[in-house]
């Protein structure tokens, strides 16, 4: 009797954090919390947007120096930022000095933000899932 | 695609030509925001303009006192070992 409800517990965070990795945002809009939502997707994406127009699609970078732990946090924006690593794999978008530091230092703000939304939407997804299931 | 599209792709292809003085800095600012918004977003527990404001705005005004602060504490070292 307590399967559906332990699944519940688990899908709701769940759903709630893919949303919000998926699109920065997305986990709160599906948790009915839409003031938050559009706060957290109009403040992060035009970080990342600034990021990539100051230092260009080149401060994606997963073959050249940049340490892993750059795209690591660049990659929790969005996995679309997979997408832009695929096409700067090649070398076609070389960056360097200040634009290369600036734009590497907001894109991974943007992505060290967005985490911390995914991680309050799954705490937020899981408090809703425990109250409804009385758990 | 229209030409306005390309050139909106274009301009995140070609890094900015950004020239290293003291008002790079300023840099900051939108950074700071950023955080303080997308952090008070996520920290109050009912969101109103006014009190989300407030927040946010006690937030970016204390980063930015902090970095100033460590900016005249580095300076006054640098000034001293000099």
């Amino acid at each position: 009797m307590t399967q559906p409800a332990k699944e519940n517990c688990l899908l709701l965070p769940l759903t709630a954090g893919l949303l919000a990795w998926s699109i920065p945002g997305a986990g709160h809009l599906v948790l009915k919390e839409k003031t938050r939502a559009i706060i957290i997707f109009a403040t992060i994406v035009p970080t990342f947007c600034a990021g990539l127009y100051i230092g260009s699609i080149g401060v994606i970078d997963t073959v050249g120096p940049t340490p892993w732990y750059v795209y690591a946090s660049q990659i929790m924006t969005s996995p679309m930022v997979a997408v832009l690593a695929w096409i700067t794999a090649g070398g076609g978008y070389p960056v360097y000095s200040w634009p290369n530091e600036i734009g590497q230092i907001y894109t991974s703000t943007a992505g060290l933000l967005n985490l911390l939304c995914i991680v309050n939407a799954i705490y937020l997804a899981y408090l809703r899932a425990t109250e409804t299931t009385g758990g | 695609m229209s030409a306005a599209g390309f050139l909106i792709i274009a301009t995140f292809t070609a890094p900015e030509a950004i020239v290293p003085e003291p008002a790079l800095m300023l840099w900051l600012l939108p950074l700071a925001a950023s955080i303080s918004i997308t952090y008070k977003a996520t920290k109050l527990p009912k969101i109103t303009p006014a009190n989300f404001i407030k927040e946010a705005a006690v937030l970016f005004a204390s980063i930015v006192v902090f970095v100033v602060v460590i900016m005249l504490v580095l300076h006054a070292f640098r000034l001293i070992t000099e």
